[in-house]
């Protein structure tokens, strides 16, 4: 696809919210654009969309390509005798930014309630170098208590609202790009493979997972029906801003982030590294310690342990309204990906 | 009244960067008043009424609102950013933005809060650990899109929500300039002087030369004031309460103000059956600072309307406070014409 066909298809899935738990509005959207690839797309109880391509045969690895479609956001506990809403976290969100946002609640009825967090001016600021903490932060709805009770149930989702922008060059921002680009770079990876499905010596279960924000639960389940051999777990991951370290962080427009660490495939990060060089695609080594902190960690030891790696988008300002990705680091990662789903993955190397 | 506080709302105009406020506002009124430019940018306008008054009555409002500038571009195509007028680093993080004269589109960003230290988190961001980020690779590419010293404006939609509440940047003090320009486009038996002024978020700069000028016996001036009737600040905390009418108040940190004009507003307001309040705190300021003891003193009342949230991308105000602010400023000017 074009880059301006991959950033409307981009936009269309940001705008639309999944909060996790409450995926429904995004999985529905996604599960669109992968019903252009396949008949064989569901959405199981869970809020994960699983899209199969390919026979699955003995002796033809079964491969998972999984990217997460919730997003961060709040659930509403309790309305104040003023109408206020208080909130908590659903993923963690950067409490920093919370000060007089504007905010949608997503009504159980399908109603958006537009409203704004309270922020208390600085003349009353006790300590106004602390963040705010959340107990502190409520939602201006403009209703009174008894107005407010009619439109919103306790259990309600609330996004910040934003409207998603190009920025310069090939760079946009919006909300939740943390998963939907990588949704986006599994769409994109499908879009290249799309005439060569049949010669493909493996079969895929696209999995876009809910409920990553709050402990990588539909990766889980997802994981343990699809029963893969092989897992790529596509998410983002931090692209340098300033005040960062260098060694913690990847750099924007300059490639896929391959995952290296304890609990990866070591095998699938060599194949995926070599891929890239072999394919002249440009590619960065992200190193972890441990675990890895995305749908990875729990895909990998699904039933009796799956191969995993991680591929990731470089992202600026994690968990903001306001993520900055570079398109060039979606063609490149689906076009690495695209590559090994070709040529890198054979059974039991 | 809505409309052009909309229209105002959406344009843009910092401290020392109001033309487009200025042109808005010139193109609304130049076939209905005497107006001027004066050297700093503030617009003086008379508006002939068919009686000249004993006295001379100065009704004004300022057309900058708060933002940022751009003071440096990094190596990485970042910019740093400084606050023009009192704008917390915490309202503007994680937003969208508009630079400079190209319209340029940006965000407020800075380091992930996974990549801070526990005690980092835990503390607001100040300015200069935020840029903003226009998408530019390195520093050549951002400089053919913004210069330095060019404005940063707040984007924020103008939304109407709740019951009657409007949520827009900028209301601070947008809402001056409607209400003026609204008793200008209305028929005015008396002679009345209006101005429109530059710079008040650094400083009340502008009010202070075009009271100068003007140098009127009584002055109004049409403001936006904090409100803080959310949870957590109750009592006096909540300063003023929107719903509940127009602030009127006897002290703030620019202004006593006048006795005898603070008195005349409550009762006018309790003869016309208008809502009326007080601030319960000594906080804030506003031109009325600077008009006051302009020349040898002018008697300066404030009507402001209550805002949640100001000097934020979100300030938010409700239409009926902003009506009664409208009744009210009408019910006292006239009483002001020939006062002994």
């Amino acid at each position: 696809m074009e880059k301006k066909e991959l950033i409307d298809i981009l936009f269309k899935l940001t705008q639309q919210n999944g909060v996790s738990g409450d995926e429904f509005c995004a999985s529905k959207t996604a599960a669109a654009e992968l019903e252009k690839y396949t008949s064989d797309v569901t959405v199981d109880d869970f809020g994960n969309v699983i899209a199969n391509i390919g026979k699955r045969e003995k002796g033809k690895p079964h491969i998972m390509l999984d990217a997460h479609i919730d997003e961060i956001g709040f659930i509403v506990t309790y309305i104040t005798d003023e109408g206020f809403l208080k909130i908590s976290n659903c993923g963690g969100t950067d409490r920093r930014l919370l000060l007089a946002q504007q905010v949608e609640v997503l009504c159980s009825d399908g109603q958006r309630i537009y409203g704004v967090t309270t922020s208390t001016p600085p003349h009353l600021e006790t300590d106004e170098k602390k963040a705010p903490k959340l107990d502190d932060v409520f939602i201006d709805i403009g209703l009174s208590k008894e107005e407010a009770e009619k439109m919103v149930s306790l259990g309600d989702r609330v996004i910040i609202s934003n409207e998603p922008c190009p920025l310069l060059d090939d760079r946009v921002t919006s909300k939740c790009l943390d998963d939907r680009a990588g949704v986006l770079t599994l769409i994109q990876t499908l879009e290249i493979l799309k005439n060569d499905f049949e010669s493909l010596n493996c079969s895929l279960s696209v999995v876009l997972s809910s409920q990553e924000e709050t402990g990588e639960r539909g990766a889980k389940t997802a994981a343990y029906k699809v029963n893969p051999d092989m897992a790529i777990a596509v998410d983002v991951s931090f692209a340098r801003v300033e005040g960062d370290k260098k060694y913690t962080c990847g750099e924007m427009g300059k490639g896929p982030m391959i995952g290296v660490s304890p609990s990866l495939s070591k095998d699938m990060s060599n194949r995926f590294i070599q891929i890239a060089k072999t394919e002249k695609i440009p590619y960065q080594i992200e190193v972890m310690g441990g675990t890895t902190g995305t749908n990875a960690d729990a895909i990998g030891v699904t039933r009796g342990g799956v191969k995993t790696v991680t591929v990731s988008i470089p992202l600026k300002y994690m968990h903001t309204p306001v993520e900055v990705i570079s398109i060039s680091d979606i063609e490149n990662s689906a076009r690495l990906i695209a590559e090994f789903l070709r040529k890198g993955a054979e059974a039991d190397v | 009244m809505f409309d052009t506080l909309r229209d105002l709302c959406l344009l843009n105009g910092i401290s020392g960067d109001e033309d487009s406020i200025r042109e808005y506002i010139i193109s609304r009124i130049s076939d209905k008043c005497e107006c001027k430019i004066d050297n700093l940018g503030n617009i003086i306008a008379l508006k002939k009424g068919i009686k000249t008054p004993q006295n001379k009555v100065l009704l004004s409002a300022h057309m900058d609102e708060v933002g940022l500038i751009v003071k440096y571009i990094n190596d990485d195509g970042s910019l740093k950013v400084e606050s023009v007028g009192g704008v917390d680093p915490g309202v503007v993080f994680g937003r969208q933005v508009t630079v400079g004269k190209n319209n340029t589109d940006g965000v407020i960003g800075g380091v992930a809060i996974h990549n801070l230290s526990i005690d980092e988190r835990d503390k607001a961001v100040p300015f200069d650990k935020l840029t903003v980020d226009i998408g530019a690779k390195n520093r050549d590419e951002a400089e053919k899109a913004v210069s330095l010293g060019e404005s940063v404006y707040f984007k924020s939609d103008f939304t109407e929500f709740g019951d009657g509440f409007i949520k827009s940047k900028a209301i601070d003090d947008r809402f001056g300039c409607a209400l003026l320009l609204e008793l200008i486009e209305s028929e005015l038996e008396y002679d009345t002087y209006f101005t429109f002024v530059v710079q008040e978020e650094i400083g009340l700069r502008g009010a202070a030369a075009a009271a100068y000028t003007v140098n009127p016996d009584y002055a109004i001036v049409i403001e936006a004031t904090t409100a803080a009737d959310i949870p957590l600040s109750e009592g006096e905390k909540s300063v003023c309460k929107c719903k509940s009418g127009p602030v009127v108040s006897f002290m703030d940190k620019s202004t006593v103000y006048n006795k005898e004009l603070y008195n005349l507003a409550f009762e006018t307001a309790k003869e016309n059956n208008i809502p009326c309040q007080t601030k319960t705190m000594i906080a804030g300021g506003n031109d009325a600072g600077a008009i006051h003891i302009s020349r040898g003193g002018v008697k300066t009342l404030a009507v402001s309307v209550p805002c949640r949230y100001i000097h934020s991308p979100s300030c938010v105000a409700n239409k009926k406070d902003m009506i009664n602010s409208l009744e009210l400023v009408k019910s006292i000017l006239i009483k002001l014409y020939d006062r002994q």
